[in-house]
């Protein structure tokens, strides 16, 4: 059932020969499908999926798009994986994504991503491969991963619904850490149900991972709040092209009934800094174990000292995770290990309170990305702070684990504009059926229909 | 002079700290799997039985325990560390803040916590092997405050740790390594990787005189960790780099906090008070007892049903026996060697052997001090030459013992007393 073609399509850039043979290869995946669905009872049990590449599939190539890893076959499947694949979901190939989940934008891969709506901007990151293939493939739903936005910011860029579950909701296991105590497996898809569907399946204990825990009985059943904040502050830092889209968006949605109130919360000024605090000295301690002899990329000279021989393997991660080594290891060193990381956890827990607050009165809504996508060459021109601000409105939620989702809320200039729900910690379901509302008078665009039925 | 001491025990689980691999597996590299072996994507699990011993031990040390213990990071790079880190405690460990008393003298606990054994490296002399069946397994480190002053504290606190630690069940006979930090001056020196007792308190001596001798001289001992060796009973500075390395610690995000209040813990037992405890009450030699029961739980159990049935020096005298040729029996069982010695009937390991089996010995009539006496005048009648013979040699008074205790039947430790006593000699 894995189409090797259709990998290295996810893989590469999506080019005009690729489609013909993405969706041939597509058309007689469907077919397999059938059958299998047929055997097993039931038609609709299975999509397509397709798995981003810091999630282990058994038996399939996983490198979190890193030379490091390179030729890393895990031996096991992720959860996620194993219990989709029970459910009949075939998985197509893995998807492109920035070294690590390292990037906003989908340039930090070998083969830096390009947004289906327009090949000359970003697809956003670090999920871009996981948004390209449901933007382009119909009959398809992509596990992807967000850290700090990797759902939300290539969701919105490419125009599909990006869910992020409430930490510790789905199982890591299975996941290669970025920053574990902010790393979260979710979905995405064309559709809020789709998105449900698959995370029906994927949610709950598992005794593989310890930070893993139940939904409260009932969750199922939540409905979207009728109430929903705009946290004014954070709109300082929006392009005024999406604050104009924006302003569209909250009054169909107080059209359809919603109560849309303004908040403010002056703690989330210091989130960006926090979160990248956090998730750079959890980084630099999960990358410390690519040192080159047991998996993936290996050194052939084993006669150098052990120092040295890590040394050599360790030349091979890209320049954002060589920077973030750098300033994780720094940031834990004795000397300023009070002032900054334990800091930013007592300011998380902080800022956690005060959003969770907020949230259980109603849902937030926000833009998921305060610009529209940029040109490849615009952001490759940022330098690393500009790319860090671009997650101002992701990081607050991503940061203290709240279940938020991206859905397109507008097109400016054929290009999709996404709009964010965040929720209060396990509100899943009710942010699902918030945008499951909005889809009933909202029809999504997509750049190519591959692989219908 | 200050010494402090990490003791390092491994946890006698059957499944390793983080996953479901089995321990102390012979065959390298069979009991392995991506969370031990740490592929990315693994994560770890906490064992909880591993949580049990370590806060059983917390316990049994007097430890003030928190509410909730954590885990945390400690990042160094080496071949025998395949995340690179390796899953400590460091903030909230299982317990902190305990003692031990030797008498009157109290050796303060710093600190007790669970961590994770790295790999087994062999290294050859043109390449290196790596066993990760080792990898994973639960260690308990144990650090004390740098209290201990005299080679016989370290002594009698190596001892008395060993005793708590076997009656929690801790394999005592499996290595135990210790650092040993001490310090003459301001200097602290770290002697790493030291195992047993004796290495310990052999590292210890000498540490002492090399430093004493420096500070004579008056030059300051330097910073620094050394290495004990065995062969030579000397130390030496370790090559590699040392001096408070720096390890960026962070909270270990895969694991939870793990509450303490509701974790089942195992109920110490103190050797060494129940010894003083008995040698008070029935006026017998504590060391003797302690020698007795500080690391064997059937003789402790044996003490504990018969002292209110018998005179001590029988049950001294049987556990003895015991101990001599290595059996362990019920009390039931027992009963029947206490007879022996009370009746001062031969204790030979056939004998005792029979008797654990459940079978039966003849104890006869029983057979009086003053029947053996009688005998051994009958022996010396016999060989009038024996006497000058055993004041010039007292190991020829053997051959008297073994034929009266052959005669009689008789115990062959109290013929012994008997007849030195008649011929004047000490035993």
């Amino acid at each position: 059932m894995i189409s090797r073609s259709i990998e290295e399509f996810i893989k590469a850039q999506p080019g005009k020969e690729y489609y013909v043979k993405l969706a041939e290869e597509l058309a007689k995946l469907n077919k397999e499908l059938n059958a299998f669905n047929n055997i097993n009872g039931s038609l609709s049990s299975g999509y397509p999926l397709s798995v981003k590449d810091n999630i282990c599939v058994k038996g399939m190539e996983t490198t979190a798009s890193s030379k490091v890893l390179s030729g890393y076959i895990p031996p096991f499947n992720a959860t996620a994986v194993e219990r989709l694949s029970a459910k009949g979901f075939g998985v197509i190939g893995k998807t492109n994504m920035d070294e690590f989940g390292f990037g906003s934008f989908g340039l930090n891969s070998e083969s830096p991503a390009r947004n289906p709506f327009d090949k000359s901007r970003v697809a956003g990151g670090s999920s871009s491969g996981a948004a390209i293939a449901t933007s382009i493939i119909e009959n398809h739903v992509a596990l992807a991963e967000s850290t700090g936005g990797s759902i939300a910011a290539p969701a919105s860029f490419c125009g599909v619904v990006g869910f992020t579950p409430t930490y510790g909701v789905v199982s890591r296991y299975g996941l290669i850490d970025y920053g574990n105590s902010l790393d979260k497996i979710g979905v995405m898809g064309r559709s809020a149900a789709r998105v449900r569907y698959t995370f029906d399946i994927i949610k709950g204990r598992d005794r593989y991972d310890a930070t893993c825990v139940d939904l409260p009985a009932g969750s199922e059943r939540k409905q979207a709040s009728k109430k929903l904040f705009v946290i004014r502050n954070l709109l300082e830092h929006v392009d005024e092209s999406i604050k104009k889209s924006f302003e569209k968006t909250l009054s169909k949605l107080s059209g359809m009934g919603f109560e849309i109130e303004e908040g403010e919360l002056k703690e989330l000024d210091s989130a960006i800094a926090v979160y990248y605090i956090i998730a750079m000295a959890e980084a630099s301690t999960n990358l410390a174990k690519y040192t080159g002899f047991k998996y993936g990329g290996k050194v052939d000279d084993f006669s150098k000292e052990y120092n040295e021989f890590f040394t050599e393997a360790r030349e091979k991660f890209g320049k954002e995770a060589k920077r973030r080594v750098v300033l994780g290891t720094y940031i834990r060193s004795a000397s300023v290990r009070d002032k900054y990381y334990y800091k930013a956890l007592q300011i998380r827990r902080l800022i956690g309170e005060k959003i969770s607050e907020l949230a259980r009165k109603g849902s937030i809504i926000l833009p998921t990305m305060p610009m529209l996508p940029p040109k490849i060459e615009d952001a490759g021109k940022m330098n690393p702070l500009q790319a860090y601000m671009v997650d101002i409105l992701t990081v607050p939620a991503n940061l203290t684990g709240l279940p938020h989702v991206s859905f397109p809320a507008d097109y400016i200039d054929g290009l999709p504009v996404g709009a964010q729900i965040i929720g209060a910690p396990y509100e899943d379901y009710a942010i699902l059926d918030l945008v499951g509302k909005w889809e009933e008078d909202f029809s999504y665009k997509f750049a190519y229909n591959l692989g219908s039925l | 002079m200050k010494i402090g001491l990490e003791v390092h025990v491994a946890l006698p689980t059957k499944t390793k700290l983080f996953c479901s691999c089995k321990t102390y597996v012979e065959e390298p590299n069979t009991s392995i799997c991506p969370i031990c072996m740490g592929m990315p994507g693994s994560k770890p699990k906490l064992n909880k039985e591993a949580l049990k011993i370590g806060l059983s031990v917390s316990e049994a040390l007097h430890c003030k325990i928190k509410s909730r213990i954590g885990f945390v990071r400690k990042v160094y790079f080496y071949p025998d560390l395949p995340k690179s880190y390796q899953i400590s405690q460091l903030y909230d460990p299982v317990g902190y803040n305990g003692y031990v008393d030797l008498g009157s003298k109290r050796i303060n606990i710093r600190r007790v916590q669970l961590e994770e054994d790295p790999a087994r490296i062999y290294r050859e002399d043109d390449y290196t092997l790596l066993d990760f069946n080792r990898s994973g397994t639960p260690l308990l480190e144990i650090v004390t405050e740098p209290d201990i002053q005299s080679e016989e504290e370290l002594r009698g606190f190596y001892a008395e740790l060993r005793s708590i630690l076997y009656y929690l069940g801790i394999d005592i006979d499996k290595e135990m390594k210790a650092d040993l930090n001490i310090s003459l001056s301001d200097s602290r020196v770290e002697i790493k990787n030291v195992t047993g007792i004796k290495n310990l308190v052999d590292a210890a001596r000498y540490e002492i005189k090399r430093q004493s001798a420096l500070i004579e001289k008056g030059e300051e001992p330097r910073v620094e960790t050394r290495s004990y060796l065995p062969e030579r009973m000397t130390t030496e500075r370790t090559r590699e780099k040392e001096t408070d390395e720096e390890y960026g610690y962070i909270f270990e995000p895969d694991l939870t906090f793990y509450s303490t209040t509701n974790v089942e813990k195992i109920e110490p037992v103190y050797a060494s008070a129940i010894a003083k405890e008995y040698a008070e009450k029935y006026g017998a030699s504590e060391k003797t007892l302690l020698e007795l029961i500080a690391y064997d739980r059937n003789a402790m159990e044996l003490l504990e049903t018969s002292a209110h049935r018998h005179g001590m020096q029988s049950i001294i005298s049987a556990l003895e026996t015991l101990k001599k040729f290595k059996v362990q029996m019920d009390p039931e069982k027992f009963e029947k060697v206490i007879a022996l010695v009370e009746a001062n009937a031969a204790l030979d390991a056939e004998r005792i052997n029979i008797i654990a089996k459940g079978g039966e010995v003849k104890i006869g009539k029983g057979i009086s001090e003053k029947e053996i006496e009688e005998d051994i005048e009958k022996f010396i009648a016999k060989n009038p030459g024996i006497v000058e013979e055993a004041n010039r040699n007292p190991k020829s008074i053997n051959a008297i013992v073994g034929k009266v205790a052959k005669e009689t039947g008789a115990n062959a430790k109290v013929v012994a007393e008997l007849v030195s006593k008649r011929l004047g000699i000490k035993p």
